[in-house]
């Protein structure tokens, strides 16, 4: 695990949906290698905020840089270049509905990678037997359920071996087990590959379990209410709406 | 054995006296270079390091493609962040589902199997939408009117330009091709007979038909098979409404009303489209009327009528059942939307070829 690089640095980002502003105010670093979760009340802006820092939607005011590259003001080349180097996971997994599996994650492979195809399909075969999809390739997202088109989303996110990867709601929808074995591949991940990750959750005990830090977006305020590891946040006294959240998703 | 050059993957492999394959990897491992063509010989596989570079999922993902077929493999002289990597796949893949091997016989029930319970969901819809019709006549049926109101605009009015460019090039080619055969006999005269009661009794009626099936069938695919894929149609269903009543019936009924007016319409823009052409050759314009008038009977009128209805009907019901069916995703809907349109097309022809033995029987 690298550290002390910033790699994901946010300036009183502002962001929204067309003009209206969700969040603002929102000023972090993230260093390399680490794990970040952005937590809070459903529709705070959670979502909205990954895509800002992926370079998806450009943010209303403030900046963001990503691996020192601010995406809404880079040049094609370069904020290509970026984007290569990051992998998404989305709500819906966003899946190519007419590609099977295993050409779900070949497809970035093919685009960016110089190797022979059988290097790429047994790569793909390695990314989908790591999230337990060995068996299910050659299926069509159609005929999987929604915890294993999650879980193929996840691998293609991975395709490319990305430096920064974005998972949105990673554990949701799925079972406890995959959910732990999930939790278990993104500690891998960073621990062989010094990946840093930012995943939005709710999973409390998942957020305890892999991330470094947690954002916890405030919908009252309108911008983030604490900002530090997690486990800091399980003791009274600290930010208490952070440790309401925590305590209160612990045990319900 | 020679070493690989610094810095490039490499692996080999070396047997010793007990039979235990010894596979050395090393150098810098990246998905952009050349990996070693190296396959694991034995049951028995023992994998080390050895000037191991830098490495991203290639290293793993060679391991696991080789490793998954040897009986016992070693992997102890590995780094142990990379041992992680193997041993996670490894284990996720035993824990996934096997999938079930099918033989030819089998698949070829299958197919039987299949096909058999594709018209039977054909007939339960033809079924369903029948019943419907008789709940939407006893009150009892929530239909959306709203939808019927937008169809009979976007299916009927809306394929007026179309209808009328069709049906006229219709009549004009039917009385060129008929003034070249008529002309050698010296009988032009009766082009207008056969302009007007082929318009009448079968091409106003199918090529209006063939239009609603490319119009609208597929509309319809598209528009029922989206539903599917966002749950909207699971949505009535938890709410107690048949999709067939809600969704199919109004657009069933605007279309069934709507395409035999349009047929009327193709027919009269059709025997004009045969006036200009005899016309402007070996008749005059009185003649053609005269002619027209004469052949035109009510018995025609009635075939080329039944037979838009029916049109019609088939037209829209088979964009509502493909998309009732279509598969939840965009290939699902892009396929449900071709097969409308082939199979609206197919029947319209089908029953055209029924219905001109019918009324041959019925001496209509």
């Amino acid at each position: 695990m690298s550290g002390g690089r910033d790699i994901l640095v946010c300036q009183d980002l502002a962001i929204g949906h067309g003009d209206r502003v969700v969040m603002d105010r929102l000023s972090f670093a993230l260093p390399a290698g680490r794990i970040l979760a952005v937590i809070g009340p459903s529709g705070c802006g959670k979502s909205t905020l990954m895509r800002a820092l992926g370079g998806l939607d450009e943010p209303i005011g403030g900046r963001t840089t990503l691996m020192g590259i601010d995406l809404a003001t880079a040049a094609g080349a370069d904020r290509q270049s970026i984007l290569r180097r990051t992998g998404f996971l989305f709500q819906g997994s966003a899946l190519f509905s007419s590609l099977t599996l295993r050409e779900n994650i070949e497809m970035p492979m093919r685009e960016f990678l110089r190797c022979p195809a059988k290097e790429i399909r047994q790569l793909a075969e390695y990314k989908l037997a790591l999230v337990g999809l060995a068996d299910a390739m050659d299926k069509l997202p159609s005929e999987i359920s929604g915890g294993m088109a999650k879980r193929a989303g996840i691998a293609r996110a991975m395709a490319l071996d990305p430096e920064v990867i974005f998972l949105d709601e990673p554990s949701a929808g799925l079972d406890p087990v995959s959910s732990g074995r999930l939790d278990e591949l993104i500690l891998r991940l960073r621990a062989a590959f010094g990946t840093t990750v930012v995943l939005v959750s709710h999973e409390v005990p998942s957020i305890l379990r892999t991330a470094d830090f947690c954002v916890y977006l405030d919908p009252e305020t309108g911008t983030m209410g604490a900002y530090g590891p997690p486990k800091d946040f399980l003791q009274a006294g600290q930010a208490p709406k952070v440790h309401a959240f925590f305590t209160q998703a612990r045990f319900d | 054995m020679s070493q690989a050059p610094s810095g490039l993957p490499f692996a080999r492999t070396e047997i010793q006296a007990d039979g235990l394959a010894v596979v050395t990897v090393g150098g810098v491992w990246s998905a952009d270079v050349a990996l070693p063509d190296l396959a694991f010989k034995g049951d028995r596989v023992k994998v080390v390091a050895e000037d191991l570079g830098t490495f991203d999922s290639s290293l793993p993902s060679w391991l696991f493609a080789r490793g998954r077929h040897v009986r016992q493999l070693d992997l102890s002289g590995l780094p142990a962040r990379l041992q992680s990597l193997v041993t996670m796949a490894e284990k996720a893949s035993e824990t996934a589902e096997k999938p079930e091997e099918f033989g030819l016989l089998e698949r070829f029930g299958t197919w039987g199997v299949d096909s058999g319970s594709s018209w039977a969901r054909a007939f339960e819809h033809v079924g369903q939408t029948a019943l419907g019709f008789l709940r939407m006549v006893t009150g009892k049926a929530k239909v959306n009117w709203s939808d019927f109101t937008l169809q009979l605009q976007t299916a009927g009015v809306d394929a007026l330009p179309i209808v009328a460019l069709l049906g006229f090039l219709t009549g004009l080619i039917m009385a060129y091709v008929g003034l070249i055969q008529l002309r050698q006999v010296g009988a032009t005269v009766y082009v207008a007979n056969l302009v007007s009661l082929a318009m009448t009794r079968e091409m106003g009626a199918l090529m209006t038909g063939v239009i609603a099936c490319g119009r609208t069938s597929t509309a319809f695919a598209s528009q029922l098979g989206s539903m599917n894929v966002s749950q909207e149609t699971d949505a009535l269903r938890a709410l107690g409404i048949s999709p067939v009543e809600y969704l199919a019936l109004p657009r069933i009924l605007a279309v069934t009303l709507m395409v035999p007016l349009l047929a009327v319409f193709a027919t009269f823009i059709g025997v004009f489209g045969g006036m200009v052409v005899a016309c402007a050759g070996d008749l005059s314009v009185e003649q053609y009327l005269t002619q027209a008038v004469r052949a035109i009977t009510f018995k025609s009128f009635l075939v080329g009528f039944i037979k838009s209805v029916a049109f019609g009907f088939i037209a829209a019901w088979a964009g509502c059942y493909r998309g009732a069916v279509a598969k939840r995703s965009a290939l699902g809907v892009g396929e449900a939307a071709t097969s409308a349109a082939v199979l609206g097309i197919t029947f319209i022809v089908v029953s055209d070829a029924l219905f001109a033995v019918i009324f041959n029987l019925f001496n209509l």
